[in-house]
Formats: C-alpha cells, sequence, structure tokens
C-alpha cells in the first residue's frame, strides 16, 4: 500500500473522478473491516460500520491535510465512528460483567488449565467487558502493531494518556481473569 | 495473575476476516448515489431577510414598549390597572407589562429554536 497512490486517488476523485475512489476500497477495505470487527466482533455489523467510514471518508476527502499520511486521517476518521456507533448501540457481550465473563466455562479437568481456545477467548471477552476508554485503547494498540503513537493519532488523544488506559487495562483484566489462564500450557513445553 | 505477555500473545492474534465478494462495489454504489445526489439546498437568506428584518424590528418595539409601560406603572397609581375581560388568557390579567415580557420570551424562544435547528441541519450537511 503507498501513500503516493492514496494521494493520486484522492486527487482525482476531488477532481470529479469518483471511480478513483474504488482504488481507496480495495486497498482499505480489509483494514477498516478487521478495524470495525475488533470493536464490535460481529462481522455484519463490521461491514456495515466500514461502509459509512467509507462514506463519510468520501464526504470529507477535502478535509484532509496532506501534513498527515492518508491512513492516518482514515483510521482516525473510522475510529471515531465505530466508537461513537457503539456508544449508540453497544456490543451485546459488553454488557455482561466483568467479574461474570471472567469464570472459564470449560476448565479441563486432567491439566488444570484451558485449551488455548478457551484461553484465548476468556481474554477477549475480559477486553470486550472493559470500561470503554480502555476496551478503545488496547483495541486500538493492538491493531496498529503495538504501536502506541500511531493508536494515540487514531484516538486523538496524547501518548500518555493511551499508555496510561493501556496499563489501566491491563490491570483490570490481569485482575479479573482467574488464575487458570496463568497456568503455563504444557503442549508448549 | 496472568502475565502481560499472556494478555499481548493473545491481543495480538491477527483472527483477521475478509470482506465480502461485493463488499467493495457496495461501497461504490452508495459513494455514486451520494455523488449523484443534489447538494443540499442553502438557506435563502436573500429571501429570508426581509422577513428577518421584520421580525427584529418587531421584537425590538415590543421590548420597548415593555419598558415603556413599566416605567409609566411604576410612576402611575394603582387604580390605572382595570381588570381585563374574563375571555383573556389568564396571563394578560397581570397587565400589559406581563404580557410584554411573554410576548418578547416567546419571540426569543422562537429565534433561538429557530437558529438552533438551522444549525443541526446545516451540521449534518
Amino acid at each position: 500500500m503507498s501513500a503516493s497512490d492514496d494521494q493520486a486517488d484522492v486527487e482525482r476523485v476531488l477532481a470529479g473522478d469518483i471511480s478513483a475512489f474504488e482504488g481507496i476500497v480495495g486497498r482499505w477495505q480489509g483494514p477498516l473491516i478487521n478495524l470495525a470487527y475488533r470493536f464490535c466482533h460481529d462481522r455484519g455489523r463490521a461491514e456495515e460500520m466500514a461502509q459509512e467510514a467509507f462514506l463519510r471518508a468520501y464526504r470529507g476527502l477535502g478535509q484532509w491535510r496532506k501534513d498527515a499520511v492518508f491512513s492516518t486521517w482514515l483510521f482516525a476518521l473510522a475510529t471515531n465512528l465505530y466508537r461513537s456507533e457503539l456508544r449508540r448501540i453497544p456490543v451485546r457481550m459488553v454488557s455482561v460483567p466483568l467479574d461474570d465473563i471472567a469464570e472459564p466455562a470449560d476448565a479441563r479437568a486432567s491439566d488444570g488449565g484451558l485449551e488455548d481456545h478457551d484461553r484465548d477467548s476468556a481474554v477477549r471477552r475480559a477486553v470486550l467487558a472493559l470500561p470503554a476508554k480502555y476496551r478503545e485503547a488496547l483495541t486500538l494498540f493492538y491493531f496498529h502493531d503495538m504501536d502506541v503513537t500511531t493508536a494515540a493519532r487514531s484516538l486523538g488523544l496524547p501518548e500518555g494518556t493511551v499508555k496510561a488506559r493501556l496499563s489501566r487495562g491491563r490491570e483490570i483484566l490481569r485482575s479479573k481473569l482467574p488464575q487458570r489462564l496463568a497456568v503455563p500450557r504444557l503442549k508448549e513445553a | 495473575m496472568i502475565k502481560d505477555e499472556e494478555i499481548d500473545r493473545v491481543l495480538s492474534l491477527k483472527d483477521e476476516i475478509l470482506p465480502s465478494s461485493g463488499f467493495a462495489a457496495s461501497v461504490m454504489e452508495a459513494v455514486r448515489r451520494e455523488a449523484a445526489a443534489p447538494p443540499p439546498i442553502p438557506f435563502p437568506w436573500k429571501r429570508a431577510l426581509p422577513g428577518l428584518v421584520v421580525a427584529g424590528f418587531a421584537l425590538a418595539l415590543v421590548l420597548v414598549a415593555g419598558v415603556v409601560a413599566i416605567t409609566q406603572r411604576a410612576s402611575t397609581t394603582p387604580q390605572f390597572s382595570a381588570p381585563l375581560p374574563f375571555v383573556m388568557p389568564p396571563i394578560f390579567h397581570g397587565g400589559i407589562e406581563s404580557a410584554a415580557m411573554w410576548t418578547a420570551l416567546a419571540l426569543l424562544v422562537a429565534f433561538v429554536s429557530v437558529k438552533f435547528s438551522m444549525r443541526l441541519a446545516s451540521g449534518r450537511g
């Protein structure tokens, strides 16, 4: 994905060639849908939110200041939209209290731990049950390959605030997830 | 207690989903619809200006009349306030200054609500 391709397509769209927007959609549909999916864990809703993000990007192309790369602007726009959409209609899983979902449903008596899938699923559900500000920071941080700077730009927050939210979010996860999740996996030995 | 490395490992897993086959086409269809739609109609300021000027003038007149009535009432005797007929709404029973105040307030509320709704409408465009 080249920044110059994005810039060229944006200029063509602004000059009236709507079909050039197809290039932008083609390059960014995967990342935007996956980002939405990380927020809502619902494929259909993720695509709806991503489509709305593209529409808003199309409407606001003229507002993109070229001092930031196009993807940063696009992710910030999409993140804002996803956050407000989820505030409007929250993910159903989030309504489950963190204390309730943390307890594993499928504990294995034989090794005292959980299978990988259950472990991963418990951690993810615990993230979904976090308060929004911690959940958003964690979601963006891992989506951007643990890059605090990019996550902070997407959220429109100072890096220090994002770092503090990441730290607090992890702290809540550590305290709420059951002890058994921390047992080393025998299969890896 | 679960370690940060474990949280990092789980949340860094790339369980990526692929866009549906028709996703890009659907987005482009929506974009073309958007582009084909006529631009939002701007508020006709030129046409509305005379009406707004008249309304502003009327508002100022009511306010001035209200202030004059209040000052005159303060300097005259109480016997001046003859009771109004029973057919009048209760707010007029309090005298001309009360009616003027209510009218001014109503005009002000109407003005604020028009401005607010216009701002909302332009923000969505």
